[in-house]
């Protein structure tokens, strides 16, 4: 077991910087929606219970007087948040094999006595315990901030970790299909572009599919299903709605094997020397 | 001389679409011997030896080290190989001394204080430095340092003098013999030919991925060449016993291989008519060029052509 923990500590030591700047912005976002939280309460109670206006937070499914919590939530779905997540997971996956090889440094590690199993499994687990600890400081940023924002029922850290969990979930897949296109190419741009277009035409579909306009399209289910965001909902996963476990679920499995593909292609290639 | 076979290539092929990287090497080294490959850039040399770490996949044939398949048993093989690779890169945010102990944890952290004590003692480095502040010839000295002080059996130096000055160089090839010495077996591929003359036992020649010639250079040191003008019109004939052999006519003068002991031949020189004569050895060089020279060159042209 000791190559596979020298290499997941030599991971951790590369990706140090990039992980705690994206750890330390989503703990700032995390604080900052709390903020933004108790400044707006009781404007967005009041517009919920008159049925006008932040018609965006109703969308999310939040009833007349809904908990804190939900109203916090409603800001999770921020754009800045999704974009580090999705960052952090595509980099590292891209990185892990292709940009290795790009670099020549793969040769200095897969010369020595270190299975293809050992070398991948390094890097997934560097790279979902990355994904665990930035969504885990959004979760901390939020928890943080409600000693020092006032907010009408302030939510526990056990239930701000389940929507974190939920991003860390949806990032899951993404880092899945940079790693397979990673571990069957020679450098880095190539995966990263592609696991970066799959990941914005997967946004996109999701931003259409809740057009009002587009309400009673045909093709709006299926926009709506291609997208891995629609399984990312922060309201629900503090409503203990059925829906969080089956979404988180889904997510894990698609991520799961989208790693174990990538697991097999990586087992079977060649490795040629730098590209 | 004949030791058991540690590495063995049986028609070891590699072939992207219809272009061959390697065809067709068949090919043993021997425990405990110093094996030179040679050939210039795009012959197959690292070709082979990443077919031998269990790096890439054999189109056909295979290989094993030490009876362990290369491709399936890649793992084991690796066990026993130390690879220095020809084109190093290295992590540069990580200390001289950082790399070396992330290289031997790879290894469950054997060799560690060797390939310290051979970094800062023998190759004067300052292994507190940041990898990246090192110059091309430091990070090779630190990757031999490593190479050289894994406890394996196999040593594989692709280049290893490349990016050295010619006192390290020196280093370089002392620490192989020590390695020969202590029973370890290296295979050592390079350009400069001086280099593998001086450390080699056999040297394999590789052209456009095919092995065209196996020298024993042991053989090869006893060599000399004679270049000798006898006076009449006819050479006197040779006796079987004295191992000669006519390379070459020009004129009037013979180039003469030898292989026999010194003693009889030059008793034998002194029944004959010698009108003038040279002797000498021949280096490494003019093997290399037969292979490698012009007509070689001619000659692949020839053959692209007939294709």
């Amino acid at each position: 077991m000791r190559p596979f923990w020298t290499l997941v500590r030599k991971n951790l030591h590369d990706v140090r910087w990039s992980l705690t700047l994206s750890a330390s912005a989503l703990f700032g976002l995390g604080w900052l929606f709390v903020h933004v939280a108790s400044l707006q309460e009781t404007r967005i109670r009041q517009a919920l219970s008159d049925g006008k206006g932040f018609n965006w937070i109703r969308q999310m499914g939040l009833g007349a007087d809904p908990p804190s919590v939900e109203i916090m939530m409603a800001f999770w779905n921020h754009p800045f948040i999704l974009l580090l997540a999705s960052m952090w997971a595509i980099g590292r996956g891209a990185n892990a094999v292709g940009a290795e090889i790009e670099r020549g440094t793969l040769d200095m590690v897969m010369s020595r006595p270190v299975s293809r199993s050992t070398y991948l499994g390094a890097q997934a687990l560097t790279g979902t315990l990355g994904l665990l600890a930035i969504a885990a400081s959004l979760a901390a940023g939020a928890y943080a901030a409600t000693f020092y924002n006032v907010l009408k029922s302030p939510p526990t850290l056990g239930l701000l970790a389940r929507p974190a969990f939920n991003l860390a979930a949806l990032a899951f897949p993404m880092y899945g299909y940079a790693l397979l296109f990673s571990s069957i190419d020679i450098v880095r741009w190539r995966p990263l572009t592609i696991a970066s277009v799959l990941t914005l035409a997967g946004f996109i579909a999701r931003v259409i599919s809740v057009i009002p306009v587009f309400k009673d399209a045909t093709w709006r289910p299926w926009a709506e299903h291609a997208s891995l965001f629609t399984l990312y909902n922060p309201v629900d996963a503090v409503s203990e709605r059925v829906r969080y476990e089956f979404d988180v679920a889904v997510l894990l499995a698609l991520g799961s094997a989208l790693v174990a593909m990538a697991f097999l292609a990586f087992s079977t290639r060649d490795l040629p020397a730098n590209a | 001389m004949d030791r058991t076979p540690l590495i063995l290539s049986e028609g070891l092929t590699k072939a992207y679409g219809p272009v061959h990287a390697l065809r067709d090497l068949t090919l043993d080294v021997r425990q405990g011997e110093v094996y030179g490959l040679l050939g210039p850039n795009g012959s197959g040399k690292t070709t082979t030896i990443r077919l031998w770490l269990g790096l890439m996949k054999p189109t056909r044939g295979r290989a094993t080290i030490l009876g362990h398949d290369c491709w399936r048993g890649g793992l084991q093989v690796r066990r026993l190989v130390s690879y220095l690779p020809g084109e190093l890169r290295m992590p540069g945010s990580l200390t001289g001394y950082g790399v070396l102990k992330f290289l031997s944890g790879l290894r469950d952290g054997e060799g560690l204080d060797r390939a310290a004590a051979l970094a800062e003692r023998v190759m004067k480095l300052d292994l507190g430095r940041k990898v990246r502040k090192y110059s091309t010839g430091m990070k090779q000295k630190l990757a031999l340092a490593q190479a050289f002080a894994d406890p394996v059996d196999v040593l594989i130096l692709d280049e290893p003098t490349s990016a050295l000055d010619p006192s390290a160089r020196l280093d370089v090839l002392n620490l192989v013999r020590e390695a020969k010495a202590l029973g370890q077996t290296v295979v050592f591929s390079g350009h400069v030919l001086s280099e593998v003359e001086a450390i080699c036992d056999r040297v394999a020649i590789l052209r456009r991925g095919r092995l065209v010639h196996v020298e024993d250079m042991n053989a090869r040191r006893r060599l000399r060449m004679l270049l000798v003008r006898f006076e009449g019109d006819a050479p006197p004939p040779f006796p079987e016993e004295l191992g000669l052999s006519l390379r070459r006519r020009e004129g009037r003068a013979l180039l003469l291989e030898h292989r026999g002991e010194l003693g009889p031949l030059l008793r034998w020189l002194a029944t004959v008519p010698v009108a003038d004569l040279a002797i000498g050895a021949e280096d490494l060089h003019s093997l290399y060029n037969e292979y490698h020279g012009a007509e070689a060159a001619a000659a692949d042209e020839d053959e692209d052509i007939a294709r």
